[in-house]
């Protein structure tokens, strides 16, 4: 069995500092919004935690930023290859297709991670997205709603609070159910905990990746 | 035994002496009176501290009328036996009053009431007869009418503290100070080249129903010498002719001479008139007082300025009729001459509440002369209270309120940064509150607040006052400083012009009347804006203007606003706004031109409603204005979360068979 290095050290980092932050901002969140529904903590204790998170969250994102782009694997992991459109869509419906059809009945995942081709189409596309789009989204809302007398300019140009609000909430909604299915997905390597040790240990076992 | 007889003889007439009756004693001749009563410097001190002196001339005693007569005749109550013994004597006047009463033992009452006017004083007794003829010396009645002049005939009388009581119960007096007319331009004139109708032997006798009555059929005496086509030479003379009586200005007896008064220092010359009750009449019938009280000017913050530095147009030698539509028309022309000097203070009011309101014909709304008076201008800035007891002559509610705060407080005990109304609502560009950013004028006082603020008030890992900002640019100081119910306002603006949309303007832009502007609100009538019914608007209003709804946490009850509450009581805890169960009521604010803004119940769910997201864009309050909608989104959403995983599980369980023969074929 052979073992392949996917996960860099500062990956992993920031990998779980992400994901503990996202679960407690999604939590804190839903307090803060459901303040006298969800008896967690108090408003001011949950508006705390998820200003500091939000923060420490902001840092940590800058840490994943600089470092794909410092070691330009933000190129190389995340932009899907555009120049070949047909053989990406291809590839993309062949790994829908292994999901929802082919791993039913016992098909090999067609893709193959290498620490330069990490992510499957359709990972690559859904990761481009949130790490590219919907996580400094997610932060610039965040702040607007953290101060909104010191962004209130950005609020303008955006159109007022009330759409700052709603992409934010909206973000929300969308990180609570896809860190459900992340790691429903994360449990699909070839031993349940396959992937998720393999995000701790940074070693993939490469004969059965999905 | 002679001895004896002489010493009984003695001792007889000595006992004889005493006990003989003194008025047998002595004679009561006036001889013998005036062997005191001749010496000038007897006189005796009255209970009233004046003198009284007791001479008597005797030789003018004899040649009067009575000089036949003993002392006795009319001192009835003094004889030798009582006198001279000390008497106590209130005044002159009771004094002459207690020995008139004696006259009428010779003069019989009846024929003193033949003479109307005596009649109606000796029935009156006041004053007595003393008081008018004299005591010792009365001349024959025919003589002294034939050789007094006509002005001293009639001051005999009329010198003393002569009244009559009117029919209106008014007192008029009818003493003449001789030293007056003396002084006045008429000094050569006899009373009767006036009083034509009276003389030496005629004393008619007028009934006036009231003074203002005497008062102006008096003056039609004056007019007997200056005519109308004299009077027509000065015109606003001639017209206070019509309306006022002459002696209303230039007194009765004292007229003093028209160059001598035109000369007059300052305000006098102005005043010689102006200090009487006079009045003009506006065009609408309203009656507006001319009268200027020197003292009020004197208390003043005007105290050393001239009449005609205010009023300009007039003067000694020009005083042109004005006339006015109506008291308001006139204090709207009167703002102009406060203008002169107070030029920042006019404009700011010009642009205030009260001069909207005063120019949509809100007589009551205030002007310059509404606060400051018109001549009693006080000093106001360094008397707080008295600007408190100014606004509460019209806002009495708003004052009783104010009187519960800590403001008000601290007033009372005198501190010296203590607030009175105008240090919030400004003296002069006072204006409706909704649009005044009264948490503005919270600042200009509480300099420090923000940092106050920011000690429990900030947003962790930063300690930024722009957090504090954003609270009190969207709730009022008072929203947490008053334990009162609150209410989100929402207040309809011009997104471009960034300025509140008054009601006037939104019934232009939707084309139909300012009154049809709250059906066009609130369509079923019910008095409470729903959800539909305000996007329905909205939508209708955007089509015309970029309309929004500001929104701002605030007290229900405007005049709780007031009530500002000590530090310790206010409201900390941020799930007071902050919660979806705050039971705040809504409220529509649509402004209005110079008066207070129209306030509409609103219904709460349209701040959570998604249409707020367009209209209500740059107002959010966590918890309490949330859109509803998202809540149901995020559970479905968390529900397909978790059905996808528990789907793909159940069929990679079902499947499972497939794949083991697919295994075990390899």
């Amino acid at each position: 069995m052979k073992k392949i290095y996917l996960h860099p050290l500062p990956v992993r980092i920031w990998h779980w500092i992400n994901a503990l932050g996202f679960i407690i901002l999604i939590i804190t969140g839903a307090q803060i919004r459901f303040v006298d529904q969800l008896g967690l903590m108090s408003f001011e204790t949950a508006v705390q935690i998820h200003s500091w998170l939000g923060f420490i969250l902001l840092a940590n994102y800058c840490i994943w930023l600089f470092y794909y782009l410092f070691t330009g694997k933000l190129f190389k992991i995340y932009i899907p290859p555009f120049w070949k459109p047909i053989d990406f869509t291809k590839r993309a419906l062949r790994q829908a297709k292994y999901y929802g059809y082919g791993i039913m009945i016992g098909d090999k995942n067609p893709h193959h991670s290498t620490p330069d081709n990490k992510f499957n189409p359709m990972q690559q596309v859904s990761y481009l997205m949130i790490m590219v789009a919907l996580i400094p989204l997610q932060i610039i809302t965040g702040l607007m709603l953290w101060d909104p007398q010191l962004f209130s300019s950005l609020i303008n140009i955006i159109g007022g609070i009330q759409i700052a609000t709603l992409i934010h909430t909206g973000l929300w909604i969308f990180f609570s159910a896809f860190i459900i299915v992340h790691f429903y997905l994360a449990t699909l390597g070839h031993t349940p905990m396959a992937h998720i040790v393999a995000m701790f240990t940074g070693y993939e076992e490469e004969h059965d990746e999905h | 035994m002679r001895t004896i007889l002489l010493v009984t003889f003695l001792v007889t007439c000595f006992l004889l002496s005493y006990f003989m009756p003194t008025d047998v004693a002595l004679s009561q001749s006036p001889k013998d009176c005036l062997r005191c009563h001749s010496v000038k410097t007897l006189s005796k001190n009255l209970e009233d501290k004046k003198t009284l002196s007791l001479y008597v001339d005797g030789s003018k005693f004899e040649n009067s009328v009575h000089g036949a007569l003993e002392c006795s005749a009319c001192h009835t109550d003094i004889t030798m036996k009582n006198h001279p013994r000390p008497k106590k004597i209130d005044s002159k006047q009771a004094l002459s009053k207690q020995v008139s009463q004696n006259c009428l033992t010779c003069h019989p009452k009846d024929a003193l009431m033949k003479p109307k006017m005596h009649g109606e004083l000796v029935k009156r007794g006041d004053p007595s007869c003393a008081e008018c003829h004299g005591s010792h010396y009365i001349n024959s009645m025919k003589e002294w009418k034939k050789t007094i002049s006509f002005s001293g005939y009639c001051l005999t009388c009329h010198n003393l503290d002569l009244y009559k009581t009117l029919p209106s119960k008014e007192k008029l007096s009818l003493k003449v100070n001789y030293d007056e007319i003396k002084k006045s331009v008429h000094s050569k004139f006899e009373c009767i080249v006036c009083h034509s109708d009276f003389s030496k032997t005629a004393h008619p006798s007028y009934n006036y129903k009231d003074k203002a009555q005497y008062r102006k059929e008096l003056s039609s005496i004056c007019k007997k010498c200056h005519t109308d086509t004299e009077l027509q030479k000065n015109p606003i003379h001639y017209q206070l002719t019509k309306t006022a009586s002459c002696i209303e200005c230039h007194g009765a007896h004292n007229v003093k001479p028209a160059k001598g008064a035109k000369g007059a220092t300052d305000n006098k010359y102005c005043l010689n008139c102006h200090s009487k009750a006079l009045s003009m009449k506006m065009k609408n019938g309203e009656t507006l007082s001319v009268q200027v009280k020197e003292s009020d000017i004197m208390s003043s913050a005007h105290k050393k300025q001239k009449c005609i530095e205010c009023h300009k147009e007039f003067s000694a030698t020009q005083h042109p009729i004005r006339t006015f539509e109506s008291i308001s028309d006139y204090r709207a022309k009167a703002k102009d001459i406060c203008n002169n000097c107070h030029q920042d203070a006019v404009k700011k009011y010009d642009a205030s509440i009260h001069a909207m309101s005063l120019k949509n014909g809100n007589v009551k709304a205030s002007d310059c002369m509404k606060c400051h008076d018109y001549h009693k201008t006080a000093y106001i800035k360094q008397d707080k209270t008295a600007g408190l007891k100014l606004c509460s002559s019209c806002h009495s509610k708003e004052t009783e309120a104010f009187k519960s705060s800590v403001h008000h407080t601290a007033l009372t005990q005198g501190k010296k940064d203590a607030p009175n109304c105008s240090s919030c609502h400004n003296a002069h560009d006072v204006l409706s509150t909704n649009i005044a950013k009264i948490n503005n004028a919270c600042v200009q006082c509480h300099k420090n607040i923000k940092n106050a603020h920011n000690k429990w008030l900030w947003n962790p890992p930063f300690r930024l006052t722009t957090f504090v900002d954003t609270h009190f640019n969207s709730a009022s100081c008072s929203s947490c400083h008053i334990s009162v119910n609150k209410a989100i306002y929402l207040t309809l603006i011009d997104k471009n012009k960034k300025k509140a949309l008054t009601e006037q303007e939104i019934a232009k832009a939707l084309g139909i009347d300012v009154k049809e502007v709250k059906i066009k609100l609130d369509l079923n009538g019910d008095g409470k804006i729903q959800e539909n019914e305000l996007w329905q608007f909205m939508k209708a209003l955007k089509k015309k203007i970029n309309a929004e709804l500001a929104g701002r946490i605030d007290v229900v009850e405007p005049n709780d606003a007031h009530k500002i509450v000590a530090k310790a009581q206010t409201v900390k805890d941020c799930a007071t706004c902050h919660n979806t169960k705050t039971n705040f009521s809504g409220k529509l604010e649509i402004n209005k031109e110079g008066t207070k803004p129209a306030k509409y119940e609103l219904e709460t769910k349209a701040f959570n409603s998604a249409y707020s997201i367009p209209n209500i864009s740059d107002f959010y309050v966590l918890g309490t204005t949330k859109i509803k909608i998202l809540d149901i989104l995020f559970f479905i959403a968390l529900l397909g979360g978790i059905a996808v995983p528990i789907a793909h599980i159940t069929l990679r369980i079902l499947t499972a068979p497939i794949r083991r023969k697919r295994r075990e074929g390899k």
